[in-house]
């Protein structure tokens, strides 16, 4: 047992003593501060129809639970799931294997040290909900309880499983990342849209907020006097400034039969675990797929012996075409064949499908099935370590970065090439620039994000988050025109692709000169 | 004169092909230095360059290859500041570093082929080139299977491939021999031999056999500097007449070790056969004739 806790220890300790978690620390931290708007801010994050909580302990505790059960959820998973892949790419995990560990006991390790990164963060969010608290409240007395009772039930729960999660769907889907991401995706979805109808369904809620909103409703509507079905926002809504209502919201007494369900979605989720060990590989399948192909490589038995000084001399060519034509090559293969056929579905759909409805919701998520690809391009030196060719290279800034970038550009141009001839055809002349430069933008951002963090989860976890936003109609985060038709808009986005070209650049100049 | 000593400079940098490391350091943090004041000078020929791990090897030839800047000194190829203009060094640069990678999905032709274009070479040649390569390193039997699939040895005989793709001037190949086979070693020394008349190659590697048959020049480091530097017979020189073989028993070899410096142990009819190197010898001991390895170990131990 005490093996065990030291697996989990380490497994905690390599993930989180990272450059990219440092940042995802600070970002959740600067979220946190976000989650009870100050008084006079103009968005709000839980609404009832005009009423607002009264700012007193338990609207802090719950609010901020609340948030943090949805966002975590949302964002925790790709924060998470690459543990078991981490453990192929390093070889850690034959080692692993070759001792005594049971797949039970490495998998529900995965699922604890997932836990705790996702714990860690919590933790931190905890911390500034009692420091907005002592910044906004409104006269009434601190009550550590309210916020514990809310952390406890409704964000703890829900983020371990979403722990689970991350490894079922990493045993089950192994490498194929993105269908992983795309899966989560739409089972976060469908989790958020599930409206329960009883108090035993309340059970159902994985996020284990329904309940708490429910009560907020009844309390809305007591307080207004109507009967009618409140209407509720949750997320970040901009623009409501109208003055809020206020009502009285002191908690809620949690039926048993809820406290119960929270403790059986965690074992249901170890009940997982067990069910799957069964069926995980212990890091053999990749080792029988490149048995399989070395054994075709191997025979190489031509034994011509050359003279070096005899051979062929190069020109001089610095046409980036060819790093062009590599860079594209690189990122058509970074997923597997089949799954181009997602992709040809999406574009078929931005052919056919409304205007309106390709533009605003199908190209973001055709787009965003491109984000390990994305994520990828100018992060692949560092993963396959082939930093050393590329940066030793003639003019990596001026030659390879820029065919890394064009080739992103191209790639998200060609998928919405149908769009694009439709906004052609309509004499749609903004969508257009906007669809352009968006697909500019996310390259850009990808790149930047790439190098700032010197990996993909920041730019992957934010893609995903833009998205999500994107599709839920938030105007604040349309980086492709979807929502936004004025000539300003685009001279905005243009001013910010400018700003991200110059960053990437600037960024990636340092990173050359900062090598050790 | 003054007059033409332009144009004497800029005839000189057409001729020669040396490379100047001048007072060069590394330095990490307020003690740490990965190199310490560092200085040598390089021509044509292979420079053998050796040191126990961590002596800073790998991160002169980093600096060298222009993918980390020193923090002090300079670096001169062909009186060209290469830390300033790392475009000069990177048109004349063959660099297969210790610990690379490929992309997995490219196969060999196609990754010698990107490589090419990122050095700034091509033409309608560049396939003949690249073959010719596969050929000699015995790759092109592979060159259309992704890379993923190859062995350690197959990848770092690409690794080789793309370092020799250029026509470089300067070749540096840190620990180039890793994962090959006997014969292919071999076979890398007879590759690499044929360039030492053309170019400068630097071969690093703490391996002494891999530098010992190819090397014209050996240069030894520790801790971030050097120790010497010059024609192997010279580096043999400081300890010709210190080298000695004697026959002990196991129970006294613990002993025998803390007070020599020990080269290898052979056993022999359940005792050890050892090779050490000592100024006072043990009684019994028989006068060996030195190598570079003996030189390398007692320059490492009592530097």
């Amino acid at each position: 047992m005490k093996l065990f806790f030291k697996t989990i220890k380490y497994d905690y300790l390599q993930r989180t003593r990272s450059y990219a978690f440092l940042i995802t620390l600070c970002a959740s931290l600067a979220i946190a501060y976000t989650f009870v708007p100050e008084p006079n801010a103009n968005y709000s994050t839980i609404r009832i129809a005009d009423f607002v909580g009264d700012y007193n302990a338990a609207w802090f505790g719950y609010v901020t639970a609340i948030m943090t059960s949805v966002f975590l959820s949302l964002i925790g998973f790709y924060l998470v799931n690459s543990g078991i892949k981490v453990d192929i790419d390093t070889k850690v995990g034959q080692i692993v294997f070759s001792t005594a560990v049971t797949n039970f006991k490495y998998l529900f390790s995965k699922v604890l040290s997932n836990f705790f990164v996702l714990l860690t963060i919590v933790g931190i969010v905890f911390l500034m909900s009692i420091v907005l608290f002592f910044l906004y409240n409104n006269g009434t007395s601190f009550n550590l309880f309210q916020f514990i009772k809310p952390y406890t039930l409704i964000t703890i729960p829900s983020l371990f499983f979403v722990s689970v999660i991350a490894v079922v769907f990493e045993v089950c889907f192994g490498r194929y990342s993105i269908i992983q991401n795309v899966l989560f995706f739409f089972l976060f979805s469908i989790m958020m849209v599930f409206v329960p109808k009883t108090e035993a369904q309340y059970a159902l809620d994985v996020f284990g907020n329904k309940i708490v909103i429910h009560e907020m409703e009844e309390m809305v509507r007591l307080v207004s006097g109507t009967n009618e079905k409140q209407d509720l926002a949750i997320g970040y809504v901009l623009g409501n400034t109208t003055k809020a209502s206020k009502f009285n919201f002191n908690g809620i007494d949690f039926p048993l039969i809820f406290i119960l369900s929270r403790l059986l979605w965690m074992c249901f989720g170890i009940c997982i675990i067990a069910l799957i060990s069964y069926f995980f590989h212990r890091f053999d399948v990749k080792e029988h797929l490149s048995t399989k192909l070395k054994s075709r490589v191997n025979k190489s038995s031509i034994d011509k012996d050359i003279s070096l000084s005899q051979l062929t001399k190069l020109k001089t060519n610095y046409s980036i075409f060819p790093i062009l034509k590599t860079e594209i090559l690189l990122l058509i293969r970074k997923e597997k064949k089949w799954l181009w056929l997602i992709n040809v579905i999406g574009m078929v759909l931005l052919t056919l499908v409304p205007f309106k409805m390709a533009h605003q919701i199908g190209l973001p998520i055709l787009w965003f099935l491109q984000v390990s690809r994305l994520s990828n391009l100018v992060t692949k030196e560092t993963f396959n370590n082939t930093h050393y060719f590329v940066f030793a290279s003639y003019k990596p800034l001026q030659r390879v970065l820029f065919s890394q970038i064009l080739a992103g550009i191209m790639l998200m141009l060609f998928l919405s090439a149908p769009l694009i001839i439709r906004c052609i055809i309509e004499i749609n002349y903004v969508a257009l620039s906007a669809v352009v430069l968006g697909a500019v933008f996310i390259v850009l951002l990808a790149s930047a994000l790439g190098i700032l963090s010197n990996g993909k989860k920041l730019f992957e976890v934010l893609f995903f988050m833009i998205t999500y936003a994107n599709i839920n109609g938030i105007k604040f985060v349309d980086y492709f025109g979807g929502f936004q038709t004025e000539y300003t808009y685009i001279l905005k986005l243009l001013i910010l692709v400018c700003t991200l070209v110059s960053l990437v650049f600037f960024m990636r100049r340092n990173q050359l000169k900062n090598m050790t | 004169m003054d007059l033409l000593r332009p144009l004497i400079k800029s005839f000189q940098k057409f001729k020669i092909m040396q490379l100047e490391i001048q007072n060069i350091s590394k330095k990490y943090s307020r003690n740490k230095y990965g190199l310490k004041d560092f200085s040598m000078t390089i021509d044509k020929g292979i420079l053998g360059l050796l040191g126990p791990n961590g002596a800073g090897k790998s991160t002169l030839l980093k600096m060298i290859a222009t993918v980390s800047k020193p923090t002090d000194g300079v670096i001169l190829l062909n009186k060209n500041n290469i830390v300033k203009d790392a475009n000069y060094m990177r048109k004349k640069l063959g660099f297969l570093p210790q610990d690379f990678g490929v992309y997995p999905n490219l196969n060999a032709f196609e990754f010698l082929e990107y490589m090419a274009a990122m050095k700034g070479v091509g033409g309608k040649d560049s396939k003949l080139r690249i073959t010719q390569l596969l050929e000699g390193l015995n790759l092109i039997d592979a060159a259309k299977k992704p890379i993923g699939s190859y062995s350690g040895g197959m990848k770092q005989r690409v690794g080789i491939a793309q370092a020799l793709l250029n026509d470089p001037k300067l070749i540096i190949f840190d620990e180039p021999t890793v994962g090959l086979d006997p014969e292919e070693r071999v076979r890398f020394r007879n590759l690499i031999s044929d360039l030492a008349n053309e170019c400068i190659i630097i071969l690093s590697s703490h391996i002494v056999s891999d530098i010992d048959t190819i090397a014209d020049r050996v240069a030894v480091m520790k801790s971030g500097t050097l120790i010497t530097e010059g024609v192997q017979e010279d580096i043999i020189k400081s300890v010709s007449e210190k080298v000695f073989e004697t026959v002990i028993d196991k129970a006294h070899f613990s002993s025998f070790k803390n007070e020599q410096i020990v080269v290898s142990t052979t056993r022999e009819n359940g005792r050890l056969k050892v090779r050490y190197i000592s100024k006072t010898p043990i009684g019994n001991s028989v006068q060996k004739l030195a190598n570079l390895e003996d030189a390398y170990l007692y320059l490492t131990k009592t530097n």
